[in-house]
């Protein structure tokens, strides 16, 4: 009898989330799909040939591919020499490098892109000290097109990998290297015998991530490719949907998730087969550290120059941008004005992109919360089965590029066969979050109940506590961590949302992230850089939280 | 004398694997009663269907009279509902609470009042000798404190029975065995009945007052220590509890007193006639380690065996004799040390029998 009644609450439980998984997630992925194949009504390659049939389209989706690989290529290498240095040298100030070298992670790549913009572009403050220094006509670069994208792109995306090697060297048992040097190996031996090898897997994984999130980013290809007509999949979806080319959009997208699909295919396989190397060692051994001697403050200075360059100048030209009366203006302290900030922070389009970004934030991640952290316990928990089926399911948005959910959203609720038209609304957008960072919940209190050993629940039990008692007080308060951080991260990612964002937004709907963008787009950089200044604080705050609390996480 | 806990027929399975198959056991009041097998045997699945962590297939299980789980009647009374203490081998201390509230959960369930709760806790707290500990976070004690604390919780409720699963297997040998000692103590202290699972032998002949030998999810024998030792019922148990060496032979004569038995390489050893002699001529015979002597003659029952390797263990010597082509292991005093490489007589005092055609099978009788 109990039992019984035990089960239904949770069967109640399971068909609610079933039912909120395949509204959020399966139904627009299913428009994207059926959407590309049909024209007219009949089953039809047509919208794929338009695709394959103009360069226009299939350069975007060339570029793509190429300009992705190239930057996480660039990622890779930042991003396993920083982890090498901070993990396996006496390199100083360890804990605040490790800190610094990932707030790129904490910079829209939106406001990166306009910060080198106008750090490099044509009258960059980068250039024009140039040119001055120089005397020379023009900056031997030019910001514009691939290769800055690549460059931005690249120094944007590797905290990936080095969040992933870093990890894998810390797991990594010391008594491997220790092996190979009683073996009578020297250091650089091991490092090349022993040492990548072992983090090899960690390496491509870091590396498959920062691909996906490459040609998932729309901000950056945006700013510094449109311009001059370097047109990536996300920038031509985007076109496309202005004209708008409803299928053509739709077709692309279908590609974008094939090479996301194919990046998280290959990512799966080396994660299967990082677990054949045991790594992760229940003790934590001191692993060898190289000795830097002499180099020791350069490498130490190489590194904070190269956050600076990556995170404090983009970040101090967005100022720079924003207090000058016109772009481009000579710098001196009598010019600087505060008319950018007035003039963006009074037009009420701003007002509503602030307001709705602040609206929108909190409710995503306060419903995605709820939702996964029940998910994961069904999962993890009280196994029920097709919970497990339910989970894969949200983790898929994770690997999708925003634009193929813009897409799903347009087409999903554009004119939906039952419920309302969210198309023109704001809660179009408060759906497409749902779906983007479904994931971020998923994984964050899958991972915190997942370190919940059965036992702790169990000895509730013993100790006379009945399963709705045992949640209170035991494993909710337990989960509590991973939820916040969830919380967190995902009103710090939705609330400077673009890519999705940039798609379905209408007007009078704005966002904060969509205005700034278009205030960039339509030549005004000044109210831009003031509207990102004026809202950066808040994520940089969210971005401490979520740091502190994982490192207080893994204290336990 | 009442009965804690009567398990009748209790068979458990995971898939196609009986993990528990059809087991009885009755603990007596006051009873310090020990499942004990190696790993996988059945032993803590066990313990978890008398908890109701696991919900058994069939049979029936009562505790203190009253039936907690009968398949036939479908009564299966959920875990928190039980009277019932349990520590798990891994302590499961709620890390987010201080050991004063880890150890009062379970009053506060029962409703109980604050003064009550401080009363108890603080009694608890101080049988365990962790009276000062109260306002501390797990994370701030040692192994042994956790242990401590887990027992704490199982004990403060005043269960009916104590469930308790290795919960010494993660200390290190020192502190285990002031444990033991200490359960030991607070079992005799408290009346409180004790269910324990142990792989360990040692530990389950140490504390227990009756053992239940487990394998491959069936009982092999329960009885007393003592009785488990000396005169174990099936071939593993003889294996399991201690260890044995063996030597093929024939039985040439029985007497009511004696068994002569002419042993591989030629030796004839008379020895004390145990319970049964088996009725085949070809038997097996085996002898514990400390029931041979080094250089030491017994009267008819002498093997002429070579020192191949010494072991010294502190309290014990422990020799590895070669004996016709059989490894042969002897425990002896120290201070009777034998030089390796040289040859020595071994007596040979008492011994076990089992046919040797059921050398191979665990449950085959031992005499």
């Amino acid at each position: 009898m109990t039992a019984l009644r035990r089960l239904d609450s949770r069967l109640v439980f399971f068909v609610l989330i079933a039912a909120f998984v395949l509204v959020i997630v399966v139904y627009p992925l299913v428009q994207v799909l059926l959407r590309s194949l049909l024209v007219d009504g009949n089953w039809s390659l047509r919208n794929y040939e338009s695709v394959f049939g103009r360069p226009r389209n299939y350069f975007a989706l060339w570029n793509s591919v190429w300009v992705s690989l190239a930057a996480t290529a660039l990622a890779t290498v930042i991003g396993t020499l920083a982890a090498f240095v901070v993990q396996r040298t006496d390199v100083p100030f360890k804990t605040v490098l490790r800190f610094v070298l990932i707030l790129p992670f904490a910079i829209p790549p939106l406001f990166a892109a306009m910060g080198w913009v106008q750090l490099a572009g044509p009258v960059g403050l980068l250039t024009q000290a140039w040119k001055s220094l120089t005397g020379a006509a023009t900056a031997p670069w030019t910001i514009y097109g691939a290769g800055g994208i690549i460059f931005v792109l690249g120094i944007t995306k590797y905290p990936f990998v080095f969040i992933t090697v870093a990890g894998a060297l810390q797991r990594m048992d010391a008594s491997l290297e220790e092996a190979a040097r009683t073996a009578g190996a020297g250091t650089g031996r091991i490092m090349r015998d022993i040492t990548l090898p072992l983090v090899r897997p960690a390496i491509l994984g870091g590396a498959l991530l920062a691909f996906v999130s490459c040609i998932d980013n729309f901000g950056i290809p945006a700013v510094l490719g449109l311009r001059v007509q370097f047109q990536v999949l996300t920038t031509r979806i985007y076109e496309a949907l202005t004209i708008p080319d409803l299928p053509l959009a739709t077709a692309m997208s279908m590609l974008l998730v094939v090479l996301a699909g194919v990046a998280v295919w290959l990512l799966g396989k080396f994660e299967g087969r990082s677990g054949e190397h045991a790594i992760i060692g229940g003790k934590s051994i001191r692993p060898h550290i190289i000795k830097l001697r002499a180099a020791r403050p350069w490498v130490a200075l190489a590194l904070f120059a190269l956050t600076i360059l990556i995170v404090v100048l983009p970040v101090f030209a967005l100022l720079v941008t924003a207090i000058q009366p016109y772009y481009g203006a000579p710098l001196n302290l009598e010019t600087i004005t505060t008319r950018n900030f007035e003039a963006v922070l009074n037009s009420s389009a701003a007002q509503r992109g602030i307001r709705n970004s602040l609206t929108l934030a909190p409710i995503a991640a306060t419903i995605l919360v709820i939702v996964t952290a029940l998910l994961a316990y069904l999962n993890v928990k009280a196994k029920v089965r097709g919970a497990k089926l339910l989970d894969g399911i949200g983790m898929m948005p994770f690997a999708l590029p925003g634009s193929v959910i813009g897409v799903g959203m347009i087409l999903a609720w554009s004119n939906p066969p039952i419920g309302p038209t969210l198309y023109g609304t704001l809660w179009i957008l408060l759906v497409a979050y749902l779906m983007r960072y479904m994931a971020y919940g998923l994984r964050s209190c899958r991972a915190s109940l997942m370190q919940i050993h059965d036992s702790l629940e169990e000895a509730a039990s013993t100790s006379g506590a009945s399963r709705l008692r045992t949640m209170r007080d035991i494993t909710l308060p337990l989960m509590r961590p991973g939820m916040i951080a969830a919380w967190v991260l995902i009103f710090m990612s939705a609330y400077h949302e673009l890519t999705v964002s940039a798609l379905i937004w209408s007007a009078r709907n704005e966002t904060v992230g969509v205005w700034i963008f278009v205030m960039q787009d339509s030549g005004f950089p000044g109210r831009a850089s003031a509207l990102a200044i004026a809202i950066l604080p808040i994520i940089l705050v969210m971005f401490m939280i979520t740091q502190w609390l994982s490192a207080d996480r893994s204290a336990i | 004398m009442g009965v804690t806990i009567q398990v009748e027929g209790l068979t458990k399975r995971f898939g196609s694997m009986t993990a528990v198959d059809a087991i009885d056991f009755a603990m007596e009041e006051h009873e310090f009663f020990s499942l004990v097998g190696p790993s996988g045997c059945g032993k803590t699945t066990t313990l978890r269907c008398v908890a109701g962590l696991e919900t058994a297939d069939e049979g029936r299980i009562s505790i203190k009279g009253t039936t907690v789980y009968a398949s036939a009647e479908q009564v299966d009374v959920p875990t928190h509902e039980r009277a019932i203490g349990m520590v798990f081998q891994n302590y499961a201390v709620w890390p987010h609470m201080s050991v004063f509230h880890n150890v009062a959960y379970p009053l506060k369930l029962k409703r109980a009042s604050r003064g009550d709760q401080e009363r108890r806790v603080g009694h608890v707290l101080q049988m365990l000798g962790m009276e000062l500990l109260g306002e501390r976070k797990p994370s701030q004690l040692s192994g042994g404190q956790q242990q401590r604390v887990a027992l704490g919780r199982a004990l403060v409720g005043e269960p009916d029975v104590l469930l308790l699963d290795e919960p010494l297997s993660n200390l290190d040998a020192k502190l285990r065995e002031h444990m033991r000692v200490e359960l030991k103590r607070i079992q005799r202290d408290t009346g409180i009945p004790i269910l324990y699972v142990t792989h360990d032998q040692l530990e389950a002949l140490a504390m227990s007052d009756r053992i239940a030998v487990m394998s491959d999810g069936r009982i092999h024998q329960v009885a007393s220590p003592v009785e488990i030792y000396e005169r174990p019922a099936t071939k593993f148990v003889l294996d399991f509890i201690g260890s044995v060496n063996y030597l093929p032979g024939e039985v040439q004569s029985a007497t009511g007193d004696t068994v002569t038995l002419r042993v591989a390489g030629g030796a004839t050893l008379t020895l004390p006639r145990p319970g049964f002699v088996p009725e085949a001529r070809e038997v097996l015979l085996a002898v514990r380690p400390e029931d041979m002597v080094l250089g030491q003659s017994v009267t008819g029952s002498d093997l002429q065996a070579k020192v191949e390797l010494r072991s010294f263990l502190g309290n014990l010597c422990e020799y590895r004799l070669s004996y016709q082509g059989h490894e042969l292991r002897v425990q002896t005093e120290k201070d009777e040390l034998v030089p390796e490489g040289s040859d020595v007589v071994v007596g040979v005092r008492r011994g076990y029998l089992l046919e040797s055609t059921a050398s191979q099978d665990p449950l085959a009788r031992v005499s």
